[in-house]
């Protein structure tokens, strides 16, 4: 047998080998765990490729033998092919991770069904990824389903999921309740990805790539008119427009808390001092910016005027944020490199309005109420104080988003409160006591927010069946 | 946020795959006889090729490369300028004349230019490169 073909038989066979273990690894999991339908979706998909290749394997010795002269060819396709198998690989097992037992299986339900009342996301489905890093990630699937379109020409009987988001949780935090609010955000990108390639175009997301198109040629300077430096830029004002559609998307759906959860982790993560709240980076827009959005769009959805008896550092701090003047944001394209202001300037001035109609526009029958909020708030409070689940005496259900405010504000301002109804005096000052009843706290929110959906469901789909 | 290496590199396996289907689709051309899909793949890779002009160019055609500094950079590794102009010369000659005898000859010079393009896809996606200085010179406040 000549060298080049011993290579690529050996090369096949290789990714043989490879796809087979996938597809035993997937069967496996599902056969010892119990995944949401989304990751049972993926699941498919990499089985359903597995075996495609599998079959289309022998095609390629057949070609390879016939046209030797094309061996590097095949060889290179099998390459590509592999390095689309290795990104796979890279998100089957934290998909595999995240059973329900691992996951904030209430918050994922509950988000998923407000996804379903965003008109142009009805039928998507998340797939929650566990990853090693303390970091919410949203896993960018365009380029995914672009790759994925592609390698359906050579495996046609591989076809990836229609709307299939990927959002990534840390693994420490799959039980805790609060923290993972940042999800809201994550899901908020899925959705921009997903409507702002959609075929045919979202006419809002169109309209707001034009205006970002047009504001950057006409003030950019000519020297950054090369289709390289163009491209760098545009993808710097898409990151940032991405940012604070998702924090705005997020508001929309779940209020103040999710302003809260992340003034928490912006504080955990350092970037709560004045010198790096206003610093704008390539991929984020600046903290004290992204604040300036979220109070303008709490205050515009009255929220807060609905909390203004409420006040947490959290709420200072936000407030303290926002204040700062627009004058004083700047751009580091680096460490040390100041970048192009001009940026700053589109984005503010042009871009951020077109943001936020589109997040109305987006999330029209989404959006949260405050005013239910108001009306909630009181019982919840009491519930928990009392150490009870949130509940209506008449059992009709709570509004989940209210559970969540009212929760989060309590969890901020009264857990000492709280502790001093059931502990000794003086247990209030111990951590291990304030995390045992945070712990409960997040523990009788998620079950209110569960019994609420399965009062739904029940009430949508009747009781279950035997 | 979003998983920024990631995204990088993916913007590189795209390409390949982008270049792959192009030689797949010139292979069963020139190999086997078959041109089911060749219009529909070589109009797709004039598009691109006239977006890598102008990534802000609004455009209603189907361009599925070259939008993203990633995909510009590798093209512009791996092709002259000439090099375009060349592709996009041979493209329009096999779309004119696919049953010539002599589009097949151009079509195996598409292989060639569109392999090295897939290659070095590849070989970016192993080796992601940071923006170039060059670049980012560009986007910096002259003082």
């Amino acid at each position: 047998m000549p060298t080049d073909l011993t290579d690529i038989l050996h090369d096949v066979t290789v990714l043989h080998r490879f796809v087979e273990f996938m597809d035993d690894y997937c069967r496996g999991q599902e056969r010892s765990q119990t995944y949401a339908d989304s990751s049972g979706a993926f699941f498919s998909y990499v089985r359903s490729l597995s075996a495609g290749i599998r079959e289309e394997l022998p095609r390629q010795i057949e070609l390879a033998t016939r046209f030797p002269s094309r061996l590097p060819i095949l060889r290179s396709r099998m390459l590509t092919l592999k390095r689309y198998l290795r990104l796979l690989h890279a998100l089957v097992k934290p998909a595999a991770d995240a059973h329900v037992l691992t996951i904030p299986a209430p918050l994922i339900n509950l988000a998923s069904d407000q996804l379903m009342t965003v008109e142009a996301m009805r039928g998507s489905k998340i797939v929650v990824l566990l990853a090693s890093e303390l970091m919410y990630f949203q896993w960018p699937h365009t380029e995914i389903k672009i790759q994925a379109r592609f390698v359906q020409d050579f495996i046609p009987s591989a076809v990836f999921p229609p709307k299939l988001g990927f959002i990534e949780l840390p693994y420490s935090q799959g039980p805790s309740f609060f923290t993972n609010l940042a999800i809201y955000h994550e899901i908020g990108h899925f959705v921009y990805e997903e409507l702002s390639t959609s075929v045919p175009a979202n006419p809002g997301f169109s309209r707001l790539r034009s205006r970002i198109y047009k504001s950057l040629k006409r003030a950019l300077p000519a020297r950054t008119k090369d289709p390289q430096a163009l491209t760098v830029a545009l993808r710097i004002i898409e990151n940032w427009t991405q940012e604070i559609f998702c924090d705005l998307f997020a508001i929309r759906l779940v209020g103040p808390a999710f302003s809260l959860s992340f003034i928490e982790m912006l504080g955990m993560l350092g970037f709560l001092s004045r010198s790096s709240s206003i610093r704008f980076n390539p991929t984020h827009p600046a903290p004290a910016f992204r604040l300036a959005e979220h109070v303008r769009m709490l205050r515009d959805d009255s929220w807060w005027d609905a909390i203004v008896d409420i006040n947490p550092n959290q709420k200072k701090i936000l407030e303290q944020l926002a204040k700062l003047p627009s004058s004083s944001y700047r751009f580091y394209i680096d460490e040390g490199r100041q970048g192009l202001q001009s940026l700053v300037t589109i984005f503010l001035d042009v871009v951020t309005p077109a943001i936020r109609s589109l997040v109305r526009e987006v999330t029209k029958n989404a959006a949260c109420s405050a005013k239910q909020f108001t009306r909630d708030r009181e019982i919840i409070e009491r519930c928990l104080l009392a150490g009870v689940v949130p509940h209506k005496p008449n059992s009709v259900p709570l509004n989940p988003v209210s559970i969540i405010n009212a929760s989060f504000f309590f969890y901020l301002t009264s857990i000492s409160q709280l502790i001093a109804n059931f502990e000794k005096d003086g247990e209030h000052t111990k951590v291990d006591v304030h995390s045992k009843w945070t712990k409960r706290v997040e523990m009788w929110t998620m079950k209110a927010i569960d019994e609420r959906f399965r009062k739904v469901k029940v009430a949508t789909h009747g009781p279950p069946t035997k | 946020m979003t998983p920024i290496d990631l995204q990088d590199r993916a913007q590189y396996l795209s390409l390949a795959l982008f270049a792959q289907q192009i030689v797949s689709v010139l292979m069963e051309f020139v190999d086997e006889k078959k041109s089911a899909k060749l219009k529909s793949a070589l109009e797709g890779a004039l598009n691109s090729l006239q977006r890598a002009k102008d990534p802000t160019a609004l455009s209603k055609s189907k361009a599925t490369a070259f939008g993203s500094y990633e995909q510009l950079r590798t093209l512009e590794e791996v092709w002259s300028d000439q090099d375009r102009a060349r592709a996009v010369r041979m493209i329009r000659a096999v779309l004119r004349a696919p049953d010539s005898p002599k589009s097949r000859e151009i079509a195996d010079d598409l292989i060639a230019l569109f392999s090295e393009l897939q290659n070095q896809a590849l070989w970016n996606f192993e080796q992601p490169k940071p923006v170039s200085p060059r670049v980012m010179q560009r986007l910096c406040q002259l003082t």
